[in-house]
């Protein structure tokens, strides 16, 4: 019981950490019809960056805000110089762009910062907390992590539904030629959605370091399950996104736990198979096809 | 002359070329020159299943892995087993592996059959690890290098040797392959690939082609994958990491998609440009967070920067070059006869 | 005022559009007719920026509109409701309508002249919160003009408004355009199949054919004129 415990919280605040990569995933697909395999590898980047404010005299706090901007510009200037002109090429063209900008991070990090193996600081403690003297076998950064990824789905919901730039963004993921000609300037709209995904990432990069340490290549598996998570969820559908990678992060907690530590992704991969065999298109996927 | 005897005839004249050039170059050379042979069949395994039917794939390095450490194992346990049969036996496990990654993979289409090919690049190492007393976990499993035959002289070289397998092996690969390419399975695995509804309609079994089309590429990976242990003389996970599978992927792509010389180009550059890179950086003394990778940014950097600027790689900016060339020619050459006076 | 001058298009090797020139006055309303392929859809894609013409020009009131991108060209005042109308079937109906002219600075005017656009088509004020998707084909027309009356423009590009609209609707709808055209100046360039309801609503008309301007008349002439009609329009 106690293990199941310990894996069901290791299990959801990994989920929701991946939920954040998976969600950055299905708003840049949604909007671009392309999967940026850079993601994890701009969210290694940016936590770099917060690792080097912070030991430079930079507060915790500051260093996580400044981060999440340096994520959105990261990804809004990938998006304007680098996505805009592959737009109408092979999708193949894309996917290697993102590819090599995966390698050339990876490559460029350890350049800048040092290539060991770094600790990552939590802004909360991650001892699990004790009731008198019942262990709860979740700590404070626990419930953190789950806080912020649940407060950004919130803050992200009421901008995509309730402001007018969310509404513009959305007519522009959905039909873009329709939204050209009803004054939405489709373009920036892009560059915006790529600047929030990138900001996701950078969360889930400042979330996850603190567990898996910071190196250069720490992202590649938090991508790897975060686009299963996606690819679950459909890839059309942001909660189903949020519910594919929380599955994901507790089947993986659980095979991990139960059979062993070195067979998770193995095992990320016999569910997606498994699921996509009996739905190629996901598990919510609705139909909901986007028109040109 | 029909199309096999032209490819036969030019394979067998290539032959003829590298054999001279491995007399003439170093060790070190002859080592690269293995190295790029290697690639070359991975690639142009790869260039069959993403270029000509169309499915992406970001696992094949997990592939190259299972050759590999096929031929390992049979080493390890018999290791006066003759090279041909490490060889085979690496083709057709690994080719057996294609099968089964093919059938589950064959209704995926597009992101998702890119993620679960990326989840098999990042997890297939993971089984080495875990069972670490078979597959020899994180240290691997070291390979007795290729000692050349007798009959060569005892002073042969065993890097000239390794050069002369992998070649011969790449290029009957590139023959196999080249004429795959051009037959009637060839055109059945393009046309599902350009009109999938198209090609179902004609009476094609989509699943089939798309499976045969997994299991080639597969084999040719395993085929590599086991010639890449013989040259490393270890097999462990860490050579087989989803950088690999990256950049065959990437290599096939900036060579030119779909064309098998495209996977010759951009092998070529797969090998050569981290080396020169590497050397570039040795001169320069630079410091070794930066040294060692430097080969890898610049790697990446290429390819970003290829894919903005030549979106049919090397082959296409090569075509590209000789069309212009042959439109120059003929606007700057002889004129025709003028027929009458003015 | 629009002014179209000389402009030619061509998809690959063929001429959609040839050297067509034509002017819409303000407050009044052009029908441009004519067979299928003949060049009227190419026509209003072209002014409103979603094709690049490869010579010629269009002018709003003597500026440019030709090179720019269709979100420019729509904030200058250009309303292009497409051929099958574009609603965005995932969005609500208040989403779609509001679209129109959300870019407008004067947010409290937008909100206004949102409001406008229910009163003129009340089946769609009962059903603001609903989505689009479940609207007849008739709501749609109705919404996707709207929505373009919505963001207050001086040019309005009706592509087929009739599609999916019969008898007393599209009658009606045909004359609160009349009515509209007047009252807010509106330049209206609108093509039509159906060349008899758009007969009777127009002040000019022009017919197309195969890229080209073949008739050029008062709309109530060409109505009048029995062997054009036959000739060109079919009735």
């Amino acid at each position: 019981m106690r293990t199941f415990l310990i894996l069901t919280v290791d299990g959801l605040t990994n989920g929701f950490i991946y939920a954040l990569v998976a969600l950055a995933l299905v708003m840049i697909w949604r909007a671009t019809r392309v999967i940026n395999y850079a993601q994890g590898a701009m969210a290694m980047f940016t936590t770099y960056i917060a690792l080097f404010l912070i030991t430079h005299g930079v507060t915790y706090w500051l260093a996580f805000v400044i981060t999440l901007g340096a994520g959105f510009a990261l990804g809004s200037v990938t998006e304007r110089v680098l996505v805009r002109p592959v737009e109408g090429r092979p999708a193949l063209n894309m996917v290697i762009l993102s590819l090599g900008l995966l390698i050339f991070l990876e490559a460029l990090a350890p350049m800048l910062f040092g290539g060991q193996v770094k600790s990552f600081p939590a802004p909360f403690s991650r001892i699990d907390l004790t009731v008198g003297s019942t262990v709860l076998y979740v700590s404070p950064f626990d419930i953190f992590i789950v806080g912020a990824v649940l407060a950004v789905m919130l803050l992200l919901t009421l901008f995509f539904q309730r402001t007018t730039i969310g509404l513009s963004m959305r007519a522009a993921a959905l039909r873009p030629e329709i939204a050209r000609l009803l004054g939405v300037r489709v373009g920036n709209m892009l560059t915006i959605g790529w600047g929030l995904a990138a900001m996701l990432g950078a969360l889930a990069g400042l979330l996850i370091s603190p567990a898996i340490f910071l190196y250069p290549n720490n992202m590649d598996e938090v991508l790897v399950f975060g686009f299963i998570g996606a690819i679950l969820g459909g890839l059309e559908s942001p909660s189903g996104a949020v519910i594919g990678a929380v599955v994901v992060g507790l089947a993986l907690s659980y095979v991990g736990g139960y059979i062993g530590s070195d067979l998770e992704t193995i095992g990320g991969l016999v569910i997606l198979i498994a699921v996509l065999m009996v739905r190629p298109q996901g598990l919510f996927a609705r139909g909901q096809q986007r028109r040109a | 002359m029909n199309t096999l005897a032209r490819h036969g005839l030019f394979f067998v004249a290539a032959a003829a070329v590298l054999v001279v050039v491995t007399y003439q170059v170093d060790e070190f050379t002859n080592y690269n020159i293995a190295g790029v042979a290697i690639f070359v069949i991975a690639a142009a395994g790869l260039t069959v299943l993403v270029g000509i039917n169309g499915q992406l794939s970001l696992g094949h390095g997990a592939l190259m892995a299972v050759g590999a450490y096929t031929t390992s194992l049979l080493l390890k346990a018999q290791p006066q087993t003759p090279l041909i049969a490490t060889l085979l036996a690496a083709v057709i496990t690994t080719g057996v592996a294609g099968a089964i990654i093919g059938v589950a993979a064959a209704r995926l289409r597009g992101p998702y059959l890119a993620g679960a090919t990326l989840a098999l690049a990042v997890g297939l190492p993971q089984i080495a690890t875990h069972f670490g007393s078979l597959f020899g976990g994180n240290q691997g499993l070291p390979v007795a290098p290729l000692s050349p035959p007798a009959f060569l002289g005892s002073d042969f070289s065993s890097n000239r040797w390794l050069a002369w397998v992998a070649l011969l092996a790449a290029l009957i690969t590139l023959f196999l392959l080249a004429n795959l390419v051009r037959s009637a399975t060839g055109r059945r695995m393009r046309l599902v690939h350009d009109d999938e509804t198209a090609a179902r309609l004609a009476g094609i079994d989509v699943e089939r082609t798309q499976v045969l089309a997994f299991i080639i590429s597969a084999a040719c990976a395993g085929l590599a994958g086991s010639l890449l242990a013989y040259q490393l003389g270890i097999t462990s996970p860490t050579g087989f990491n989803l950088q690999l599978s990256l950049q065959l992927l990437s290599a096939i792509v900036i060579g030119g998609l779909g064309s098998l010389s495209g996977a010759v180009w951009g092998s070529i550059l797969l090998v050569i440009l981290p080396l020169k890179i590497s050397d570039l950086a040795g001169n320069l003394n630079l410091s070794s967070d930066v040294a060692n990778n430097l080969p890898l940014a610049v790697y990446g950097a290429v390819l970003v920067i290829a894919m903005l600027a030549f979106p049919r790689g090397i082959q296409g900016a090569l075509l590209r070059i000789v069309g212009l060339a042959r439109r120059a020619i003929r606007t700057i050459g002889p004129r025709p006869q003028a027929s009458s006076p003015s | 005022m629009l002014e179209i001058s000389d402009l030619t298009v061509a998809y690959g090797g063929v001429l959609a559009l040839d050297h067509v020139s034509l002017t819409v006055p303000e407050a009044s309303i052009t029908a441009v007719l004519g067979a299928n392929g003949a060049g009227k859809t190419t026509l209003v894609r072209t002014i409103s920026g979603l094709v690049k013409p490869r010579s010629g020009h269009v002018l709003l009131d003597d500026r440019r509109l030709t090179g720019r991108a269709p979100e420019s060209i729509t904030r200058m005042g250009v309303a292009h409701v497409p051929e099958g109308h574009g609603i965005i079937s995932e969005l609500s109906v208040d989403e779609n309508l509001r679209l129109g002219g959300l870019w407008r600075r004067d947010r409290a005017d937008h909100r206004v002249a949102v409001e406008e656009a229910y009163e003129l088509f009340p089946p769609l004020a009962s059903r603001r919160a609903v989505a689009a998707s479940s609207l007849s084909g008739g709501e749609r027309q109705m919404l996707s003009i709207a929505r373009a009356l919505a963001s207050r423009p001086t040019v309005l590009l009706l592509d087929e408004p009739s599609l999916g609209l019969a008898g007393m609707v599209l009658a009606q709808i045909m004359a609160r355009l009349r009515a509209l055209t007047a009252e807010r100046k509106l330049a209206v360039l609108l093509i039509e199949q159906n060349a008899r309801s758009a007969l009777s609503v127009a002040d000019e008309a022009v017919v197309l054919s195969m890229g080209t301007v073949v008739v050029r008349d008062r709309a109530s002439r060409l109505a009048g004129d029995e062997s054009l009609r036959h000739a060109y329009l079919g009735f």
